[in-house]
């Protein structure tokens, strides 16, 4: 068993027509043993850049504070925010730290809040495979932010339906120019 | 087998442990305390590794204790169980890692609501509104999906957890006799007799 | 030739080494006053508040620290060398009991505290804590109080009471007249803030006091209660004065009388103006001067 699968839970992310989603499952597991169904895998950066960070549950909370530490201290230093560019090489840098150890999250944060990375989605977690399979079977170009809410939310919930690991919920956050809309999803509880 | 339960209710959070302290099969000790005050509002449950659980619950203790002389005023659960969560998650990548589980029930003064919080040796940490480690996990959960209420009052509250110990009593073959349980609410910490 | 060279160089080492806890010792004798006092179970500390500026939070300026439950310091000289210390020692603290289960004894702590200032005395780079310590408490498992000293050299010493910084000779000087043993709560109490007064004239918004009655027992006085005691203390010196004065008067009189019965006119006016001077002159300073003025009248 890697550790990837340790904690269990799944991240997505898909582009639409001037806006970007992201949306991940709410299970936090210990292997088959659910634990809790309100733990969240994907952060604020900024404004406009969120983080999804699926694998095992003690990185992701470290990664976190490691990161709001790191962007804050950008934002006081440059006196602006960061860029979503910027953004993904610090991720990349920091994953990367040789004292850092082993945390391939690479996947899921490449793309968070940079338009152009990316054409359609990218997929992360234990349920990726299956994420995969539905997003695309799902998704669609230029899609508008209502319809790429649907659209992520059907590919999240359908997915982890086939996953024992993730499930439990699904939160989903839309991404435009100038606004941000989380929706909270409930999933089956099984 | 080493057992503990935690849940919420209106206004406090019940921890329980059970009291066992034992080596490979055999008991060493049927009335260890495994519930450590360490905050005037804040109770942590602690199993794992003999020897580390009582290493790293000290070593806890005192630091929030320092904490406190030093500011005057103690850190709220939140807080404390990020910095708790902090110490384990470094200590996993150190040469010697402490394998402690924690179930650390708070009650926080400035916004007078009960905290729990999840806590394993890997440094994982999550808000619950119940939660169990140990092989009592695997039945007391289930029954807290379905009898937990986080507005039950502390009556309420305790029997719920009677059914969680008489369900781990009844089924799991290596279970435990003994639990201790203390409760933290807006007047502190105290201990209960089940 | 060697030799005299490297005792030269020890002897300059020396030198600057005296003059730097020297330094350290006047950063203590201009910091403000601090006072302990050992009763029979109780221990207090009390010390002199500088008065705060208008816009200033009073209560970001404290000068007694609590190390643990059951030890209290008091510090007089540079406040942020305190404020390092204080912080070293309730480490010590913390990590006694982690390490021992038990917690510090106060001469443990004394120790410990003394042993960082002496260290800073003797290596290079750094300069001597500018501070004096008063440290109380108690023991656990045991109801004698304790009250310990230490220096910016490094020394330390038990005490049944002791004063610290300003004018600290003034105030223990008049502790040594005044200590007894075995003094109860509020003798000691008003013992620490008469013996403050000595040095503090503004009276008790600048006086600050803390009690250690046993283990972990610990209370600060309010500003009324220890306006109350410099009241009371006003009360009684004022009554002793008065005594002292009427006693005065009385053996005015007495030689008044006595020189008016000598001269020859009978009723004499002198003793009329003697006892007219004791009657206005409220404090007993004056009317001594006036006594004298009298006599060279005479």
């Amino acid at each position: 068993m890697s550790i990837m699968e340790y904690n269990g839970g799944s991240v997505v992310a898909m582009v639409g027509k001037d806006c970007v989603a992201i949306a991940s499952d709410l299970r936090l597991g210990n292997q088959a043993l659910g634990i809790s169904s309100n733990f969240q895998k994907i952060f604020p950066v900024t404004d406009r850049i969120f983080l999804g960070l699926p694998g095992l549950a003690t990185d992701v909370t470290t990664l976190r504070e490691t990161f709001r530490f790191r962007v804050n201290m950008y934002t006081i230093k440059e006196e602006r925010e960061i860029e979503p560019e910027t953004f993904a090489h610090l991720v990349s840098s920091t994953l990367y730290e040789p004292t850092g150890g082993f945390r391939p999250f690479i996947a899921a944060t490449d793309l968070i809040g940079c338009l152009n990375f990316a054409k359609d989605f990218v997929v992360a977690g234990t349920a990726s495979t299956k994420l995969y399979g539905t997003a695309e079977g799902l998704w669609e170009p230029d899609l508008d932010p209502e319809q790429l809410f649907e659209t992520i939310s059907q590919t999240m919930l359908n997915a982890v339906d086939r996953d024992a690991y993730s499930g439990w919920g699904v939160v989903v956050h839309v991404i435009e120019k100038d606004k941000v809309t989380t929706r909270t999803l409930k999933g089956r509880m099984d | 087998m080493e057992t503990s339960f935690a849940i919420t209710g209106k206004g406090y959070v019940l921890v329980a442990s059970d009291t066992t302290a034992a080596r490979s099969i055999v008991k060493m000790k049927t009335d260890e305390d495994k519930i450590k005050v360490i905050s005037p509002h804040l109770l942590m449950a602690y199993s794992g590794e003999p020897g580390d659980t009582i290493q790293f619950a000290e070593y806890v203790e005192r630091n929030l204790r320092l904490f406190h002389i030093r500011n005057n005023y103690a850190l709220r659960p939140s807080a404390a169980a990020s910095w708790i969560r902090r110490s384990l998650a470094q200590s996993l990548r150190s040469r010697k890692p402490y394998s402690v589980n924690l179930m650390l029930g708070g009650f926080d003064v400035t916004t007078d609501t009960p905290h729990l919080y999840w806590v394993d040796y890997l440094g994982t940490m999550t808000e619950v509104p119940f939660g169990a480690h140990g092989y009592g996990a695997y039945f007391g959960l289930s029954l807290l999906d379905r009898y937990h209420n986080p507005e039950a009052t502390l009556e309420e509250g305790i029997e719920t957890l009677k059914r969680c110990i008489n369900e781990v009593s009844k089924r799991l073959v290596v279970s435990p006799e003994k639990y201790k349980v203390k409760v933290v609410d807006k007047d502190g910490t105290r201990e209960i007799e089940l | 030739m060697r030799l005299m060279k490297s005792c030269l160089k020890s002897v300059c080492a020396l030198g600057a080494l005296q003059s730097s806890v020297e330094y350290a010792l006047e950063a203590v004798r201009k910091g403000t006053c601090a006072v302990g006092v050992r009763g029979k179970d109780v221990v207090v500390l009390g010390v002199e508040k500088k008065s705060v500026l208008q816009l200033q939070d009073p209560r970001t300026v404290r000068k007694v620290a609590m190390l643990d439950d059951h030890v209290c310091l008091a510090f007089a000289g540079l406040t942020a060398d305190g404020r390092v210390l204080i912080d070293k020692a309730r480490i010590e603290c913390q990590s006694h009991r982690l390490t021992v289960e038990d917690p510090v004894t106060v001469e443990y702590i004394t120790r410990h505290i003394a042993g960082i200032q002496q260290r800073y005395t003797q290596s290079g780079g750094v300069r001597p804590f500018g501070i004096s310590t008063l440290i109380v408490g108690f023991d656990p498992h045991d109801t004698k109080p304790h009250l310990y000293m230490t220096e910016p050299s490094g020394i330390y010493s038990a005490w049944k009471a002791n004063a610290i910084g300003r004018s600290s000779k003034t105030v223990r000087e008049f502790l040594e007249k005044n200590h007894k043993d075995d003094l109860s709560r509020e003798e000691s109490i008003k013992l620490a803030v008469k013996s403050l007064l000595e040095v503090v004239q503004t009276g008790a918004k600048n006086i600050e006091i803390s009690v250690m009655e046993s283990y972990g027992k610990i209370t600060n006085l309010d500003l009324a209660q220890i306006e109350a005691i410099v009241a009371e203390i006003e009360r009684e010196k004022e009554a002793e004065a008065e005594r002292k004065r009427s006693r005065l008067a009385a053996t005015a009189a007495g030689q008044a009388s006595m020189t008016s019965r000598t001269t020859e006119g009978g009723s004499g006016s002198s003793s009329e103006i003697n006892v007219l001077l004791v009657l206005r002159f409220e404090s007993f300073e004056i009317v001594y001067k006036e006594q004298k003025l009298l006599r060279s009248y005479r």
